[in-house]
């Protein structure tokens, strides 16, 4: 494990891709991805099966915060340590607001119809899908801990 | 912020191209133009997704809306071009299949 990279953000929604961005740098030095365009620095540009596996989870993760802990008012920080390693990758999200219930969580339905489709609540489903490892740990800080391990099979 | 999406109208069908990030800042843009798509009852709604580079769980709601909406009203919802991060997310929640992706 390398030093962490550490970012803090205010707790809004506004500041979002700013995150997303830096998390989608530190997922491509893991996987060793490159982008379509080398010289497009500014577009999102996620295609490796481990970017996106970080990368959809994590905006899941920060919309959470946003939207429950802070009642999307901001008012907070959001601090954020990534740490690349080896082969995996750690994100670790801190904030001061309210806490969430991830157990309160409904399951996607098993069968999906028209009827069934879900218009809500698929965040936590997708980034505990997507990941490896997904924890909460109440607060304050409340702190969310996101690793994704990149399989031997999957290379850049 | 633009709007990540262009909407064209003719002869009872609707396209709807969407490019760059459908997600929780911009999904609301989107399902406000779904609600007019949606009362406007075409009889064809086709979503091009080839511009699409990322979605998250709000982006995916925006698009199930307007299936839903448009198959309430016996209409039919043609999507295509879903591709990268888009396309694994409609296959990790099992809607590849309900939208024919």
């Amino acid at each position: 494990m390398v030093a962490p990279i550490r970012l803090t953000v205010p707790g809004t929604l506004l500041y979002r891709n700013v995150a997303v961005r830096v998390v989608a740098e530190a997922a491509r030095l893991v996987s060793g991805s490159d982008r379509r365009d080398p010289n497009d620095l500014l577009s999102n540009d996620v295609r490796h099966p481990f970017d996106t596996a970080v990368v959809s989870a994590f905006m899941e993760i920060f919309n959470n915060v946003a939207i429950h802990a802070y009642d999307r008012r901001g008012g907070g920080a959001i601090e954020l340590a990534i740490t690349p390693g080896d082969r995996e990758l750690l994100i670790e999200l801190k904030d001061h607001g309210k806490t969430f219930d991830i157990d309160g969580v409904e399951p996607i339905p098993a069968d999906l119809d028209v009827a069934s489709l879900p218009e809500g609540g698929m965040g936590i489903h997708i980034a505990k899908t997507m990941l490896d490892e997904v924890t909460y740990e109440p607060g304050p800080p409340n702190l969310w801990r996101l690793l994704k391990r990149m399989p031997e099979k999957l290379s850049a | 912020m633009p709007n990540p999406f262009d909407i064209t109208r003719s002869d009872g069908e609707t396209s709807v191209f969407i490019r760059g990030s459908l997600d929780i800042n911009t999904a609301p843009g989107l399902a406000e133009e779904i609600d007019k798509i949606v009362a406007s009852r075409p009889k064809k709604v086709t979503v091009d997704l080839s511009g699409l580079d990322l979605i998250d769980s709000s982006g995916v709601a925006a698009l199930v809306k307007l299936y839903k909406g448009i198959r309430g009203a016996s209409g039919h919802v043609e999507m295509i071009g879903a591709r990268d991060q888009p396309l694994a997310i409609f296959k990790l929640l099992r809607m590849d299949k309900v939208f024919n992706l």
